[in-house]
């Protein structure tokens, strides 16, 4: 039998790039978070490198992430009806709560991470000394930054769980309804987050190292992903599971999904190679590809899964940004995110962050070294 | 450009609705006196239609007097008859119609995803509606309803979706595009009623819902669904994107 569609109508894109921007943005910072544990929360003073720069990530994207949501509402001066009339049953509802608490409880962690620089710079003589003799709210203790650290991991977590349910109820779309999608979202933004981590590490020079060893936790990082991919085909042909088998049939036959999945295959091997033969002299390359396969992930996901008809034939082009608009919110929030980037780099004192002081250790406190 | 085509398809909409009221409101004599308080026993109606497919000839008349009556934005609808060319094995090509709609279902996942219960189901008669000054414009229903028939209208900047015309079933009328159907296709009425033709319809044929495997619980019911159009169509698609324009025949399976 043979079906030629005749007349149907086409259906956009409801979620929009500022969508996928979110997603991509949050996954990292919540990953991130758990990569700044060992020394903020855990208190092993030989990964605080890595730890910095993780938390750099977490906070600038952890910030920029909750803005794309919002600008992805059609009504975003409504957003506080999700606190007024929260519907029980809606994954998206308990996310409201869970990423005001995550935002807060990760500033709170990052602010208190921070606060024995504040207050060293605060106690120097110059001209924004003001600033930080407010911000460190005047003494430099700052032992209860495991326990918010601890809080703020178990909003992250929540975030990891609603943001791959979410979008994994959605039955109606064969491609995200699979349990695996929030193992893929989180493994994927760990990728992500290594790679800014790679990248930032490679822009203040933290040395060979710190690069070797995060391009080797991210070389796990991609070979879990490659692991979960596979899985999912290994699924989707079995034809254990209808849903699995009816995702996979409705892009397999296009030259486009080819293309993506070569693409996508491409994005974990190469940096996975690179990272593994030279670690310590990749960071730039393999950071960068790490960012993109982030990205990329998420963006065959949601505008890739929007393209799929529900009930009409081919596929609509929602994969493809047609023009500048559909571009904006990629733009506006990578904008953003690398403004809050300068920012934070500049004026917070993130490289003097050490371990957490409970009182158990008695470290002589470090010079301050201001930047500004 | 947006009015002048308003003014066309508005001359048009008011000669084909005068034109079927009387042919509608012949066919399905329970729904025409079908107010909300007309209904059987103490539940009341609960709002479905049939639609049968021998009689639709594909003239979307329907898929205009929705867009005339609710003000539908032109980049979308409310409901249209999607048309196919079916070529099956020995025997000729055939046009089949295949009119669609919100199916009002009565296990609703649109429902349940809405954040901030904007969307709700109609206690009683049953329609899924939204509640416009309610509703943030997440699109998370539009993404869960399994049969695309909703979407953002981008003047409200809210959900949309087909009502079964509740502001003219209130006032005991039909449903616009029942009213204006030339064929008689769509027929609507009270389910909870086995006196109406609706019923009386269901009982006497055999009827499909779409997508049965979705659980939905549909109340538009179809006579004369052939099998392979109940789903996903895959076909090939009258419109084509982009990037996919290079494919002859996709293969897709099934
Ligand atoms: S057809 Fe879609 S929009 Fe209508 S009630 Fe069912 S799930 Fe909701
Ligand atoms: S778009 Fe509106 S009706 Fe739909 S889920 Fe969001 S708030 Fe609810």
């Amino acid at each position: 039998m043979q079906i030629h569609e005749l007349v149907g109508a086409v259906h956009e894109a409801a979620w929009l790039p500022w969508a996928v921007q979110y997603f991509f943005l949050i996954g990292m910072s919540t990953t991130a978070l758990f990569l700044s544990f060992p020394a903020f929360v855990l208190g092993r003073a030989s990964s605080l490198p890595h730890a910095r720069l993780a938390l750099i990530t977490a906070v600038t994207t952890g910030i920029s992430g909750p803005v794309a949501l919002l600008a992805d509402l059609h009504q975003p001066g409504r957003f506080w009806e999700f606190f007024v009339y929260t519907h029980a049953t809606s994954w998206m509802a308990w996310g409201s709560w869970i990423v005001m608490s995550y935002v807060t409880l990760l500033l709170l962690y990052a602010w208190a991470v921070n606060r024995p620089a504040f207050y060293r710079w605060g106690q120097d003589d110059w001209r924004f000394a003001w600033i930080f003799r407010f911000l460190a709210f005047g003494s430099p203790a700052n032992g209860f930054a495991r326990i918010i650290g601890i809080g703020a991991g178990v909003a992250a977590l929540g975030i990891l769980t609603y943001t791959g349910m979410e979008v994994a109820v959605v039955y109606s779309r064969p491609l995200w309804h699979t349990p695996l999608l929030p193992l893929q979202f989180a493994a994927t933004g760990a990728v992500g987050a290594l790679g800014v981590m790679l990248v930032l590490g490679r822009l203040f020079a933290t040395g060979r190292v710190v690069e070797a060893r995060m391009n080797r936790m991210l070389a796990l990082a991609l070979v879990i992903v490659g692991i979960i991919g596979a899985l999912w085909f290994a699924v989707a042909l079995s034809g254990i599971s209808e849903s699995h088998t009816e995702a996979l049939a409705s892009v397999a036959g296009f030259t486009v999904w080819q293309r993506i999945a070569l693409w996508a295959a491409a994005a974990i091997i190469i940096p996975l190679v690179i990272a593994v033969v030279a670690p310590s002299r990749s960071g730039w390359i393999t950071g960068l590809i790490a960012i993109h396969a982030a990205w990329m992930f998420r963006w065959t996901v949601f505008m890739g899964g929007q393209a799929v008809p529900k009930v009409g034939s081919g596929l609509y082009d929602a994969l493809m940004p047609t023009g500048l608009e559909g571009l904006m919110g990629v733009i506006g929030t990578f904008g953003l995110w690398i403004f809050l980037l300068i920012l934070y780099t500049t004026f917070v004192p993130w490289a003097e962050a050490e371990v957490p002081d409970d009182g158990s250790t008695s470290s002589a406190a470090p010079q301050s070294a201001r930047t500004v | 450009m947006d009015s002048s085509r308003r003014q066309f398809l508005g001359a048009i909409g008011q000669v084909t609705i005068g034109a079927a009221a009387t042919v509608a409101g012949a066919n399905s004599a329970s729904a025409t006196t079908g107010s909300t308080t007309d209904g059987k026993g103490a539940s009341g109606p609960h709002w479905g239609m049939v639609v049968d497919l021998r009689k639709c000839i594909g003239c979307q008349a329907c898929t205009v007097a929705c867009i005339m009556e609710n003000a539908v934005p032109e980049d979308a609808f409310r409901t249209h008859v999607s048309v196919y060319e079916v070529v099956k094995e020995g025997r000729d090509p055939a046009m089949v119609m295949l009119p669609r709609l919100c199916n009002h279902c009565d296990e609703p996942p649109c429902v349940e995803v809405c954040p901030v219960q904007a969307t709700y189901k109609q206690e009683g008669t049953g329609e899924v509606l939204v509640d416009a000054s309610r509703c943030v414009g997440c699109a998370y229903c539009v993404q869960a309803c399994p049969y695309d028939a909703r979407f953002i209208n981008h003047e409200t900047q809210t959900a949309d979706k087909c009502t079964f015309c509740v502001h003219r079933t209130e006032a005991g009328l039909l449903p616009a595009c029942v009213e204006t159907c030339v064929g008689g296709a769509r027929i609507f009425g009270d389910l909870n009623d086995p006196e109406s033709t609706v019923s009386r319809l269901l009982a006497s044929n055999e009827v499909s819902v779409l997508r049965p495997e979705m659980h939905t619980d549909p109340n538009v019911y179809y006579i004369g669904l052939d099998e392979a159009l109940d789903g996903r169509v895959a076909g090939e698609a009258a419109y084509k994107p982009p990037l996919t324009t290079s494919l002859e025949h996709h293969g897709e399976g099934r």
